[in-house]
């Protein structure tokens, strides 16, 4: 994946896109979670979140960019 | 083992005031620790990531930091959306005007302002994203204002700053310590639920004194709006709750119709027993009495939703034969009444089973299916919203003209203070007073900069010398705003000290710079304090007040107009909306207020009976006569709320009785399509012709005198 992506003739940085993307990932995936009340089982659900965010942008940034 | 339990809280309240003051001290610092951290987490990074203002950055944590997170997240969403659009805006600007300044500042005042208009018609967070996407538009075409082509970069760098300190105030106080809106929301349902079910089964007597009624009534409606706006909220912070997000909507709108459902039936038979058609009144608390029954389950399990609603669903089974037996007893005379109140009780006992049933589902955490998408409407005052458009309108173009004449260096730094404070207090009922609060501690954050600044900042070195110089005098801010005594003076001093302090890698020190910036921010917020005096708020003044009671009235005349679909929902919510408007201005126990209870119950409980009746024609093919007739009822109703005088009220009056009459006639021909339409005219009547009721002052004495006593 290119570093840089031109949008509307403005360079716009892929992590930045990257990141945007991982957001909208989330959002599914608490959209699931939160139907099933599953958050329920975990000790202390928004660091779960942040922590699920970053391995899911980690994962992300290092598969496109390494 | 009773003792043991017992004897520690015997123990402890040696010094309970003191209990109290820690719990209250131990928030506050737990907020002001917060707020710290996000701020030097925030200053750290935009340094590291070497953006241009890290003091934006820090502003935005201290605009957006509250003690409980959903609010946070709440008003972060929303900053980010109004930051956004702010600076496409800005951009789009820019690109237009590159060299005609005068076009370009009329175009940023206009765009201000109509942000400042926007952010009226907005309740909760939504509001602040109309505010900053004016403000945003601003600070990032200011700086950039002699220098066009730089406006790109500004408003990159602006951007990044604004969700940097949103990212970060969002993360931290949802992971430290996090205090959630959730169990805030839980916790209020749960107590609204509880009130309203007994105080439906405290109420099988019958009759409510009219005292009482009014009571309630605000009680409901403060309860209704205020789940909304908890839920509102509660949405960003907990993934849960935004499952269950429209089964909340749509709960609340349960609840309202049931307790306008309540409130009628309790009209009903007050006006019953005022008449002296005690069978009546007395026949129709006996068909109350089963629901008070159901309703009481042995005391633990009275405010369990799973246990009453079956209970309720049984109750409603019954009703039929009781009906059919009560009406036996009574004279044919009284069936009509009879029919009308019993219709309406039946009504309750539905909504109710309904209302009871969905909270079960929702505490039991069965969310199988998909319900019904409602909206809570508000209602909103467009005229109001104007005064505000042109309020900040002229602050602004003053203050453009002024920097256009006199050529002022700092001209965009006025500007900056007064777009922000102008959108905030847009919508606030006192802002003279509270723009003065948050000038003094504007002011007193300011000195406290220019001290730190000059003697603590350049002795030091490094980002831990920052925060030691910087922390003693930040973290009064953050407290002063945890107090309620000096509302904004905690919000000015934070803003004004990190806006001055400007803190910077490197750090610049230009006493000279300072003082003009400090002078010229203290008459941007001056002006705004002025512009208020000229064009004064709206917001809660008695002029507003009237207008929205008049929109009230109006309701019915939506009821009476507007296409069926949804209109139920809507006219719920916006009534609630209006009244809670109009009542958090009024004195309590005034006149005013007084005039605004028996109005708001009058529409209730009319708007409501139109909508069924409409409804009823909606549904069941009326003969064409009989259709008519009551569309001519419904239309005079709706005049009849519109411009209230004794000669509508004939006028309606007639046109329910002709309805009614037609109705009967036709009753034998078509029974099972004009019964229901003949016993909400009968409501409809009865509402009318209530002397206790706002309609008191219109009523002629033309009509028949039911109402002897």
């Amino acid at each position: 994946m290119p570093r840089e992506i031109a949008l509307a003739d403005a360079l716009v940085p892929g992590l930045l896109l990257v990141f945007v993307g991982c957001l909208l990932l989330l959002w599914l995936v608490d959209t699931i979670v939160g139907r099933f009340g599953l958050y329920r089982f975990v000790w202390h659900p928004p660091l779960f979140r942040l922590a699920l965010f970053v391995c899911m942008f980690g994962a992300a940034g290092l598969l496109l960019f390494h | 083992m009773s003792t043991a339990m017992e004897s520690p809280p015997a123990a402890s309240p040696r010094w309970p005031w003191l209990a109290a003051f820690m719990a209250e001290e131990r928030a506050a610092w737990i907020f002001v620790a917060k707020t710290l951290l996000a701020m030097y987490i925030t200053c750290w990074l935009a340094m590291l990531f070497q953006l241009e203002q890290p003091a934006t950055a820090m502003i935005t944590v201290a605009i957006v930091m509250h003690p409980q997170s959903g609010m946070v997240l709440a008003k972060s969403f929303y900053r980010a959306l109004g930051t956004l659009a702010g600076s496409l805006f800005g951009l789009a600007l820019m690109s237009a005007f590159p060299q005609q300044r005068e076009l370009f500042l009329l175009s940023l005042s206009l765009w201000v302002a109509l942000c400042a208009g926007g952010a009226t018609l907005y309740r909760n967070f939504a509001a602040y994203g109309f505010v900053l996407a004016g403000y945003t538009a601003a600070i990032v075409t200011l700086p950039a204002v002699s220098n066009p082509l730089a406006v790109f970069d500004s408003a990159v760098m602006r951007v990044s700053e604004v969700l940097l300190g949103i990212i970060v105030s969002g993360v931290v106080s949802d992971m430290v310590l996090p205090e959630r809106l959730r169990d805030l929301l839980r916790r209020s349902a749960r107590e609204h639920f509880a009130h309203f079910i007994d105080f439906a089964r405290g109420s099988t007597g019958g009759s409510i004194p009219r005292r009482d009624m009014e009571q309630a009534h605000m009680r409901f409606v403060r309860a209704a709006v205020q789940l909304e706006d908890l839920r509102a909220s509660v949405i960003f912070e907990d993934p849960e709750a935004r499952a269950r997000s429209s089964r909340m909507r749509l709960l609340n709108q349960r609840y309202m119709a049931a307790s306008t459902s309540f409130q009628s039936v309790h009209h009903l038979i007050n006006r019953l027993q005022r008449s002296g058609r005690d069978n009546v009144a007395a026949a129709l608390i006996a068909l109350y009495a089963p629901i008070g029954e159901a309703l009481s389950p042995e005391p633990a399990l009275q405010q369990i939703p799973g246990v009453l609603a079956p209970r309720l669903q049984a109750c409603e089974a019954s009703l039929p034969t009781l009906v059919a037996r009560l009406r036996e007893a009574l004279p044919e005379t009284a069936w009509l009444e009879f029919d009308t109140g019993a219709d309406l009780v039946r009504r309750f006992a539905s909504e109710m089973r309904e209302f009871t049933a969905l909270e079960a589902s929702l505490r039991a955490g069965h969310l199988s299916g998909s319900v019904e998408a409602v909206r809570f409407s508000r209602g909103n005052d467009y005229l109001g919203a104007a005064v505000s458009v042109l309020r900040t309108f002229l602050t602004m173009s003053a203050l453009s003209v002024f920097w256009l004449i006199s050529g002022w260096p700092f001209g965009s730094s006025a500007m900056l203070l007064a777009t922000i404070f102008s959108g905030l207090f847009g919508a606030s009922a006192h802002p003279i007073t509270a723009i003065v609060n948050t000038l003094v501690g504007y002011a007193a954050g300011m000195l406290a900069g220019y001290a730190v600044t000059f003697w603590l900042l350049p002795g030091g070195d490094g980002f831990t010398m920052l925060i030691i110089a910087t922390l003693p005098f930040l973290l009064i801010g953050p407290y002063l705003s945890t107090r309620n005594t000096l509302p904004g003076v905690g919000a000015g001093y934070t803003l004004g000290y990190v806006y001055i302090l400007a803190l910077k890698n490197p750090m610049v020190y230009d006493p000279t710079h300072f003082l003009n910036d400090a002078i010229a921010q203290v008459v941007g917020l001056g002006l705004t304090a002025v512009a208020f005096v000229f064009v004064p708020a709206v917001t809660g003044s008695g002029w507003q007040r009237r207008r929205q009671l008049v929109q009230l009235r109006r309701q019915v005349v939506l009821a009476a107009s507007a296409p069926l679909e949804g209109l139920l929902y809507r006219f719920e919510s916006v009534n609630r909306d209006l009244f809670q408007q109009i009542v958090t201005h009024t004195r309590p126990n005034s006149d005013e207020s007084r005039s605004l209870l028996a109005w708001a119950l009058s529409v209730h409980e009319c708007g409501r009976a139109v909508i069924e009746l409409r409804q009823d024609m909606a549904d069941s093919g009326l003969p064409a006569a009989v259709g008519e007739a009551v569309q001519h009822a419904v239309q005079t109703i709706g005049r009849l709320y519109q411009q209230p005088s004794a000669a509508h009220w004939q006028q309606a009056d007639a046109a329910v009785d002709r309805a009614i009459a037609m109705t009967a006639h036709h009753l034998a021909q078509a029974r099972s399509n004009c019964q229901s339409a003949l016993t909400h005219l009968h409501l409809l009547r009865s509402a009318l012709r209530d002397d206790e009721s706002a309609m008191a002052p219109y009523i002629s004495s033309v009509a028949e005198p039911i109402h002897a006593s």
